[in-house]
């Protein structure tokens, strides 16, 4: 094997980092690549996984304690430690046993582990940054919407104290539903009723200005979806749809079984957008305010398959509609 | 079990007190509540559960010292236990609740119409079937009579998509048409609520099958569309229909239905 392919299997085994599973396999191809006796990866705490025969394991763990000490190379007799950094932190020593050796190829082994491990690292925190952009995504509860709908509630307080009764109960049921944990489901049910719940609060927000229709199949009801996959569709089309346009509009929320599947549609006759834009927004390049498309798009397709992403039919001056298809039955997707 | 004429004993136990006092105030509406005693502390519910017999025990979960759970596992070992409903703000306990043989499980801030479903099971709690047959059991009114032209007929219950109230008349609507009979609304609600009808609203009673779709008009108000026209759904009563509907799907009525 060249010296090229064996770093490239070291960069990987080195992926789980220093503990990880390919630690030893990749000291092991340093030993034969270094021409050393022995060689051996450190980490901060002193843990390390060895290749070969250390001659003298007291003075190896001295020269390791060394290195971590002062952050410096070390020797001992027949022994050279070397600090190993990520992104310019002390993350573990390398240290090799041998006489006569380079000691430009050693300091180049310790960068080449230093380089692995640093990228080892930035893909962790890239897969633990995605986690919780997806979660935060989730728990999106639009912060505008919650106080006008406090104060539209105080408002009733004194006029209608009914009607405020009902509009803290229809406030509990709605945040109920939007801070259900992740990777639950729900029924189109559910969600429907999530929906009449967020319609009634914004109904006494905007008044006049917010006119609904609803049509749904009897026979969906059961179907079984992620949750908030569609409420975040009616809120979208409430709020670029209705809320941004002087004298109002009307959103429909349309439900209906088509074979094997359910059709949902929620549709909007507000200003509408460039369809290119609304490509953006499912591709993650639009406006970062707009992200619940994206969010609900992005859990469809992970649930469902590549195929049952959102369809956004729009075009400037002519409404949104969003429409988004859900298997009727799914294995492993109940509710 | 004991409760008497004067309506059931009901004691309401909540760490929070305008939980417990909006609870008490729900409670005391129903006709079935005889008397409500609350506590907002564990060791006053247990004394207030030792000095009388109680009928009904809404317990909220989460409370400090002993929760809910723990005491309606104390409640379990009496020897004629209280009913008990677990009023709580989180959905987790659920599975446990049903366990310790709970009659219902209610989310807080309790909904008027979902209390009205609890009370509705804890009757069956408390008055179990006897095991002998209803007086409704004979179906009575499976098909009910109409005069047509000076003729009597007689309109299939099966038939009736929804029933309308006018006074002391009803409107059957069937495919074939309208018909007006003397009757009571409520009266055929009780006749007919074990076929699937269902009331939706003051004035109207539903047959669940005959739903073809749930709509909203522009103000909000619920329609449920037939096929023979809509029927208006109040809003008191939408959520019942929604449950009675996602049963009858999940149940397949709607798929392939030759309504």
């Amino acid at each position: 094997m060249g010296v090229l392919a064996i770093g490239r299997r070291i960069v990987g085994e080195l992926r789980a980092g220093l503990d990880g599973p390919g630690a030893q396999s990749a000291v092991r191809r340093l030993h034969g690549l270094l021409g050393a006796d022995a060689v051996g990866l450190v980490d901060l705490r002193g843990d390390g996984v060895w290749a070969g025969r250390v001659p003298e394991p007291f003075a190896a763990r001295e020269v390791v304690a060394a290195v971590l000490r002062t952050d410096a190379r070390a020797t001992g007799p027949g022994l050279t430690g070397l600090p190993v950094h990520a992104r310019d932190e002390l993350v573990g020593a390398l240290v090799i046993a041998g006489d006569g050796l380079d000691r430009a190829a050693l300091l180049e082994a310790a960068a080449w582990v230093g380089e692995a491990l640093e990228r080892a690292r930035l893909e962790a925190s890239a897969e633990v940054a995605e986690q919780a952009e997806l979660r935060a995504l989730r728990a999106e509860i639009s912060p505008h919407f919650v106080y006008n709908s406090l104060t539209a509630i105080a408002s009733f307080v004194e006029t209608d104290p009914e009607r405020a009764r009902e509009l803290l109960l229809d406030f509990a049921e709605y945040t109920r539903h939007s801070l259900a944990r992740g990777g639950d489901y729900t029924t189109v049910a559910g969600e429907f009723a999530a929906i009449e719940a967020y319609l009634a609060l914004a109904r006494a927000v905007l008044g006049d200005r917010l006119k609904v229709q609803l049509r749904i199949a009897p026979e969906i009801l059961p179907v079984a979806l992620p949750y908030l996959a569609l409420q975040p569709l009616v809120e979208n089309a409430v709020r670029h749809g209705v809320e941004l346009t002087a004298d109002g509009g009307l959103v429909q929320v349309h439900g209906e079984a088509a074979g094997s599947e359910a059709i949902l549609t929620v549709e909007d006759d507000g200003p509408g957008m460039d369809p290119e834009h609304a490509a953006d927004v499912l591709a993650g390049r639009g406006n970062p305010h707009s992200v619940g498309l994206l969010n609900v798009d992005r859990r469809l397709r992970t649930v469902f398959g590549p195929g049952y992403g959102l369809v956004i039919e729009t075009a400037v001056g002519a409404g949104t509609k969003v429409v988004l298809r859900v298997p009727r039955f799914q294995p492993g997707v109940v509710a | 079990m004991t409760s008497g004429s004067g309506g059931w004993r009901v004691l309401a136990v909540d760490d929070v007190a305008p939980a417990v006092g909006e609870l008490r105030r729900l409670l005391l509406e129903a006709p079935e509540v005889g008397s409500v005693v609350t506590a907002t502390d564990t060791v006053t519910a247990l004394k207030l559960i030792q000095a009388g017999p109680l009928d009904v025990v809404f317990l909220d979960i989460s409370m400090p010292g002993m929760d809910g759970m723990e005491l309606a596992s104390l409640l379990a070992r009496m020897t004629d236990p209280p009913v008990v409903v677990f009023v709580t703000a989180f959905e987790e306990h659920a599975a446990t609740a049903y366990g310790i043989g709970a009659a219902d499980y209610l989310l807080k801030p309790v909904r008027p119409e979902r209390l009205r479903a609890a009370l509705d099971r804890v009757q069956r709690f408390l008055a179990p079937p006897t095991g002998a047959p209803e007086p409704a059991a004979v179906d009575a009114l499976a098909a009910v009579p109409v005069e047509l032209a000076g003729r009597t007929r007689f309109v299939r219950r099966d038939d009736v998509r929804y029933v309308e109230a006018h006074g002391d008349y009803v409107r059957l609507h069937t495919p074939s048409g309208a018909h007006l009979v003397r009757i009571p609304i409520s009266r055929l609600e009780t006749h007919w609520s074990h076929a699937s009808f269902v009331r939706v609203h003051r004035s109207f009673l539903l047959a669940v099958p005959a739903v073809r779709e749930l709509r909203s008009d522009l103000t909000g108000g619920l329609l449920a569309h037939t096929d023979v026209g809509d029927v208006p759904v109040s809003r008191r009563h939408a959520r019942e229909l929604r449950e009675r509907l996602l049963d009858a799907a999940t149940r397949g009525v709607f798929d392939g239905g030759s309504r």
